[in-house]
């Protein structure tokens, strides 16, 4: 039963993780999409982004279209199409 | 954990947030045989634009994300420097060029600020023409 107890504790800290993440990951979307659109760029909504480092994401757009966007080292914000 | 808006950092402050009686109705077709209120004698003044206030809200607000808080002040700061260049006199953009150009960026502030931050696009709303005519007076634009 202690087992059953702990399996079940560690699942609901997993899945609130994911939770979370999936949040951040949401909001990084949208941040994202919002970026992309500001820079006059077609991205109906952002499907998936991949981190590259500091402020650096590859964004995939549900039409397909992929975008490279960084900040430039005298932070402008770049949106470089893939 | 599901994503949440936490607006409550957002609430309007300063004079920037006050509510403007009349200022969408000044557009609207009065009704009633009723003058908009923004020709009535004693109707309230304009909201006294606090530009400190409105930039101190764009920052905090969680409405925007990083990135697009980034590209928005790029904008900003290159219409600015459009603005100098037409007080200098070193360019021939013309001051209407540039008011179209500050009402498009107003109009995607605004869009951005709509679902997640009511207030702030609402006291950013009101203050548009004060905050153009801070920037079209060369006066009031050097002490920016």
């Amino acid at each position: 039963m202690g087992r059953w107890k702990s399996a079940l504790a560690l699942t609901a800290v997993v899945l609130g993780y994911a939770g979370v993440v999936a949040a951040d990951d949401a909001s990084m979307s949208k941040d994202l999409g919002a970026t992309i659109a500001l820079q006059g760029m077609p991205c109906d909504k952002v499907v998936a982004a991949q981190r590259n480092g500091d402020s650096d994401y590859n964004a995939t757009c549900k039409d397909g279209n992929r975008y490279h966007v960084f900040v430039d080292g005298t932070g402008r914000v770049v949106v470089k199409k893939l | 954990m599901p994503p949440t808006r936490r607006n409550s950092g957002n609430a309007p402050t300063g004079a920037a947030g006050a509510a403007a009686p009349g200022a969408k109705g000044a557009t609207q077709p009065p009704t009633n045989n009723t003058p908009p209120v923004a020709q009535q004698p004693g109707a309230p003044p304009a909201p006294t634009l606090d530009l400190n206030s409105l930039k101190e809200r764009l920052k905090d607000t969680r409405a925007i994300g990083v990135f697009t808080k980034l590209s928005l002040k790029n904008q900003v700061d290159d219409l600015l420097s459009q603005l100098r260049a037409f007080h200098a006199k070193k360019t021939t953009t013309s001051l209407p060029e540039l008011r179209q150009r500050y009402d498009l960026l107003l109009l995607k502030v605004l869009s951005l600020l709509q679902d997640g931050d009511p207030p702030l696009a609402t006291a950013i709303s009101q203050s548009r023409d004060s905050i153009w005519g801070i920037l079209s007076d060369p006066q009031q634009f050097a002490k920016l």
